[in-house]
C-alpha cells in the first residue's frame, strides 16, 4: 500500500488528525527509507497519539519492519524495557512452552546494543521502530538518554528509530548528559469542536438519526467544554445521558422535533448528575439502574435519587463508633486550630462562643486570608493535645482511657489520621488529621456537636 | 559542543588489515563491561568469566596474548581503539582502563593506537598523573563554525547532491544541477537566512538546522522532487513555536481560571501554594465578580472536586509541579524526578492529603497574559482579572 493510500485511510479513521498522520508518514517514508533517529510525539491526553501510531505501524508491520510498543509505566527499569523491546522485535512471546522466559537476558545497555544489532542487523535496509509510550516516566534514569541516542549507538549496524510518546513537552525532557540531539517534534493538538463532533458521530447508536444525535452532542459540548476538553470525558457523558434524553420519544411524551421540550424533561439528569458522572461518583451500572426520564417522574424525585446514589458510596466513614467520631473531630480541631488558643476554646467553665468569637474577629484581620491554616492543610499534633481536646468536647465523663488509645490506633489504620513521627517511637507520637471539612461537618452533625463554633479562622 | 561527526573521519580508512574496537563512555559504564565488550569486538569466543576476576591489566594482557597467538605468523594485527565520550571513561574509578591502554600503546610491544573523543576541553585535568604521563599529548581540536557563512555552507553541503553521489547512484547530471540550484535559492531566501542566523546566534548547533531541513526534505517525493520554500516554511514556524504555549492554547476555561488564580497568588507574594489556596482564590474572584455583574452570571462556579480534576490535568501536563523539599530529595536520591503526580510525595514522607501538597506554577506571569490574550472565547471579566 502506498504512502498516500495509508494517509487517506488513516485520516478517515481519525478525524482531525490528517495533518499529524501526513507529518509522521513523511518522516517515516517507505519501509526502506532512513528516518530520523528519534521522534518525539507529544500532546495532551486523549488526543489520539497512541492509537494513531498503532494503526500507522500496523501498515508497516506487514513487511520486514519490526515494531516494538512498550510503555514507560510498565517498564520502569532499564532491564524490563530492554527485554520487552527485544521480545517484541524478535516476535517472541513468553508463554507456557518456553517457561515464560524472555528472548534474551539483557540488563545493560551494552548487551542491548549488541543484541539489537545481532537481531536487526544483517544487511537489511528496513528501519525498525521502538515506540515508547508515557516516556515521561523514564526520566531520571539513564534509559531515556540511551534511547534518544540509540540510532547513534547502533551506528551502521542496524537502522533503528525511536519514537517517544508523552503528554509532557520536550523542554522538560532535556537530558542531563550532553551529546544527544533534540528529536524531531510532532505535536498532537486537542480536538477542536468540529473535530470532536466528527469523532462522536461514530458513536451514534444504531437506529438513531445522526443529525438528532449530533444536535444533542453539540448542546452537551457547549455545557462541558468549559471544564474539560477531553474527548473521552465527553464520550462518557454522551453515552450515559443520551438514553435518558431519547427516552420520552419512545414513551410518546415528545417527538424528536421538540428539542427544547426534550431538554426540559432531561434537565434534572443534567444538573444533578453531570458533575457526579464526570467525577465518576456514580458508576455506569448504578447509573443505568436509575429510572429512565419521562414526564411521569417528578424532577425533584429524580434529583433526590441521584444524590442518594452518590452519597451512598462515601458513607463508610459514618459507621464509626460514637466516641471515635468525637476523637476524629478532636483530631481535626487539633490539626487546624493553633494550640495557643486551646485554653479559650476548650477550658472548662468558659463559654467558647463568647470569648472565642471576639478573638476570632481580631485574628482574622491580623492574619489575612491567603495563609489560613484551613488552606495550608493539617499540621501535626501531639497525642496528648488530642486527648485533652477530646475529653473537653465529649460531654459526659469517661472512665477508661485504654479504649481511647486503641481507637486512635484504629483511626491511624483507617488512614483517617496519619502518623508523622517515626514508627518506632512509642512516646511523643504525632499525628495529622486526613479528613476534609465537609466530612467532619457531617460527622459532627451525626453526634450533635457544633464543630463550627470551635474552628478558628475558617471561611 | 564539538561536532560529533568528527568521529566519522577514521571510519573511512577501515581497511581489513587491522581491528577497530569502539568503546563509548556512555554505554561502557565500568571497566568490566568494557573489557567484555573489547573481547566481543575482537571476536574472542572463549569464556572469560575466570579471567575477569583478576585485575583489569592482567585480563587485558591475556586478551592481547590470545590475539597474538591466534594471528598469522605469530604477529598480532594492529588494533585501533576509538574511545567516544572519553570524559566519562576517565571517570571510572582508578582509570585502570585508560592506564592499561595508554601503557600498552606507549610500551610499543603491541601495535595498538588509542583515539579519544570528547566534548570537554579540560579533559586532560581529569586524568590521573600516572595516566597523564603515558598520554602522547596529541590533541586535535574541532570547533563550531566560526562565521555565519561557514554555518550556511554546512547546510548547503548537507542538502546538495555531490558529484560522488551522482556517479554512485547514477543520478542524471541535469537533475542534480537543478536540485542544487534550488537548494541555493532556498538558502539565500530571506526567511531561511534569518532563521539560520538566529540558530547561529543562539547555539551554533548545526544539528538543529539539519533537523529542520530533514523534516522539510522528507516532503520530497516523486511528484515534487525539489526542495521548496513552501516545505521549509511550516517546519521553521513549528521550530519557533513554544511547545508549552502550544499545549496550553487549547486548555479549558476552568484550567485557565486556575492558572490565573495561581498567577495572582504569585503576585501577592506566595512562592508556593496548594490546591486549597488556589481554589479559594478562584472562589473569591468569582464571588466578587458575581456581585459586580449582578445577574449576568453566564459563568458557573465549579465545585471543588471538579476543580480538583482540572487541577490534576494541569499537573499531568507538568504546567504545575509539586515542590519537592530538599529533605525529601536527600531521602530518596534524585529518582523522584521520574514521576510527577500529586501522590508522588506520599511514599516519601510528605504526608498530606493531595489538596494540601505545595505546588508551583511553571509559567511566568507574562506567559499567562500572552495565553489569555490569544484566546478569543473567554469572558471579558476573566481577561480583566488576568491583567490585574
Amino acid at each position: 500500500m502506498s504512502t498516500a493510500d495509508v494517509s487517506t485511510q488513516l485520516s478517515e479513521k481519525f478525524p482531525g488528525r490528517g495533518e499529524q498522520v501526513d507529518q509522521l508518514l513523511s518522516l517515516l517514508g517507505e519501509p526502506t527509507d532512513a528516518s530520523p533517529g528519534c521522534i518525539f510525539v507529544y500532546g495532551p491526553s486523549a488526543s489520539g497519539k497512541t492509537s494513531v501510531l498503532q494503526s500507522l505501524f500496523s501498515h508497516y508491520q506487514a513487511g520486514k519492519t519490526r515494531v516494538a510498543f512498550v510503555s514507560g509505566v510498565e517498564c520502569f527499569t532499564a532491564r524490563l524495557l530492554f527485554e520487552r523491546t527485544l521480545n517484541a522485535w524478535a516476535g517472541h512471546v513468553p508463554s507456557k512452552d518456553n517457561a515464560y522466559s524472555n528472548y534474551r537476558k539483557c540488563d545493560s545497555l551494552v548487551d542491548f546494543v549488541a543484541r539489537a544489532s545481532e537481531l536487526l542487523g544483517g544487511g537489511e535496509e528496513e528501519t525498525h521502530y521502538l515506540v515508547v509510550d508515557q516516556a515521561e516516566r523514564l526520566r531520571g534514569t539513564s534509559v531515556l538518554t540511551s534511547l534518544v541516542r540509540l540510532s547513534e549507538l547502533l551506528g551502521s549496524q542496524a537502522n533503528v528509530s525511536v519514537i517517544l510518546v508523552s503528554a509532557v513537552v520536550w523542554d522538560k525532557f532535556r537530558v542531563r548528559h550532553g551529546g544527544a540531539t533534540d528529536p524531531t517534534l510532532v505535536f498532537f493538538p486537542r480536538y477542536t469542536k468540529a473535530q470532536t463532533l466528527d469523532i462522536l458521530a461514530h458513536d451514534c447508536p444504531p437506529g438513531e438519526p445522526s443529525g438528532f444525535f449530533l444536535t444533542f452532542v453539540d448542546a452537551l459540548y457547549e455545557v462541558f467544554h468549559r471544564n474539560s476538553t477531553s474527548v473521552q470525558e465527553l464520550r462518557h457523558l454522551v453515552a450515559m445521558l443520551y438514553p435518558k434524553f431519547v427516552q420520552p420519544v419512545f414513551e410518546g411524551q415528545a417527538t424528536r422535533s421538540e428539542f427544547s421540550r426534550l431538554f426540559k424533561l432531561c434537565q434534572p439528569y443534567f444538573s444533578a448528575a453531570s458533575e457526579r458522572l464526570y467525577l465518576r461518583e456514580i458508576s455506569t451500572s448504578e447509573w443505568q439502574r436509575v429510572a429512565p426520564a419521562s414526564a411521569k417522574n417528578r424532577a425533584e424525585d429524580v434529583a433526590q435519587a441521584i444524590y442518594e446514589l452518590a452519597d451512598g458510596s462515601g458513607s463508610g466513614i459514618m459507621d464509626l463508633p460514637y466516641y471515635t467520631k468525637f476523637l476524629l473531630v478532636a483530631g481535626y480541631l487539633a490539626s487546624y486550630n493553633p494550640s495557643r488558643l486551646d485554653m479559650q476554646y476548650f477550658a472548662r467553665g468558659k463559654d467558647p462562643s463568647a470569648k472565642g468569637r471576639k478573638r476570632k474577629r481580631q485574628a482574622d484581620d491580623a492574619l489575612g486570608g491567603q495563609k489560613r491554616q484551613q488552606l495550608l492543610g493539617p499540621k501535626a499534633f501531639a497525642i496528648e493535645r488530642l486527648l485533652a481536646i477530646f475529653y473537653s468536647i465529649v460531654a459526659e465523663a469517661m472512665d477508661s482511657s485504654v479504649d481511647v488509645q486503641v481507637q486512635i490506633a484504629s483511626l491511624v489504620t483507617l488512614r483517617l489520621f496519619t502518623r508523622t513521627s517515626n514508627g518506632d517511637r512509642l512516646d511523643g507520637v504525632k499525628c495529622k488529621c486526613n479528613v476534609g471539612l465537609e466530612t467532619i461537618r457531617a460527622i459532627s452533625r451525626s453526634v450533635q456537636f457544633e464543630v463550627d463554633r470551635f474552628l478558628y479562622d475558617f471561611a | 559542543m564539538l561536532e560529533r561527526n568528527y568521529s566519522s573521519t577514521p571510519r573511512h580508512s577501515g581497511a581489513p588489515s587491522y581491528h577497530v574496537v569502539r568503546l563509548n563512555g556512555f554505554i561502557h559504564t565500568n571497566d568490566k563491561i568494557a573489557l567484555r565488550d573489547i573481547a566481543r569486538q575482537l571476536l574472542i569466543k572463549q569464556d572469560l568469566e575466570d579471567i575477569l576476576i583478576g585485575s583489569f591489566s592482567d585480563a587485558f594482557t591475556y586478551i592481547l596474548n590470545l590475539m597474538r597467538t591466534s594471528g598469522d605468523k605469530g604477529t598480532m594485527p594492529p588494533v585501533l581503539f576509538i574511545l567516544e565520550e572519553f570524559d566519562l571513561l576517565a571517570q571510572h574509578p582508578k582509570q585502570s582502563l585508560l592506564y592499561t591502554l595508554f601503557d600498552i600503546a606507549q610500551s610499543q610491544q603491541t601495535p595498538i593506537a588509542v583515539l579519544g573523543i570528547t566534548a570537554r576541553i579540560d579533559v586532560m585535568d581529569l586524568l590521573e598523573k600516572r595516566v597523564k604521563s603515558r598520554f602522547s599529548h596529541r590533541q586535535i581540536q574541532a570547533y563550531n563554525a566560526k562565521t555565519l557563512d561557514d554555518f550556511v555552507s554546512i547546510a548547503r553541503v548537507a542538502l546538495s547532491i555531490h558529484s560522488s553521489d551522482q556517479q554512485q547512484q547514477q543520478i542524471p547530471k541535469a537533475f542534480a544541477d537543478t536540485f542544487n540550484n534550488k537548494v541555493d535559492d532556498l538558502l539565500s531566501s530571506e526567511l531561511v537566512l534569518s532563521y539560520i542566523s538566529e540558530v547561529f546566534d543562539i547555539g551554533k548547533d548545526a544539528r538543529q538546522i539539519l533537523r529542520t531541513f530533514v523534516a522539510a526534505a522528507s516532503k520530497i517525493s516523486n511528484t515534487q522532487p525539489y526542495m521548496d520554500i513552501a516545505h521549509v516554511k511550516p517546519v521553521i514556524a513549528r521550530e519557533k513555536e513554544s511547545a508549552k504555549m502550544q499545549i496550553l492554547s487549547s486548555i479549558s476555561l476552568l484550567d485557565l481560571c486556575l492558572i490565573i488564580s495561581m498567577k495572582s497568588l504569585v503576585q501577592s507574594g506566595n512562592s508556593k501554594y496548594n490546591f486549597e489556596m488556589v481554589y479559594n482564590e478562584y472562589k473569591t474572584f468569582m464571588s466578587r465578580h458575581m456581585i459586580a455583574a449582578s445577574g449576568g452570571g453566564a459563568m458557573k462556579v465549579y465545585k471543588k472536586p471538579v476543580a480538583l480534576k482540572a487541577f490534576e490535568t494541569l499537573v499531568e501536563l507538568e504546567i504545575v509541579r509539586p515542590i519537592i523539599t530538599s529533605a525529601v530529595l536527600s531521602e530518596t536520591g534524585s529518582g523522584a524526578s521520574g514521576r510527577n503526580d500529586l501522590l508522588a510525595g506520599s511514599a516519601q514522607g510528605v504526608r498530606a492529603p493531595k489538596e494540601y501538597r505545595m505546588v508551583q506554577l511553571m509559567l511566568e506571569p507574562g506567559q499567562v497574559l500572552e495565553l489569555v490574550s490569544q484566546r478569543h472565547d473567554i469572558p471579558v471579566v476573566i481577561k480583566r482579572w488576568a491583567q490585574q
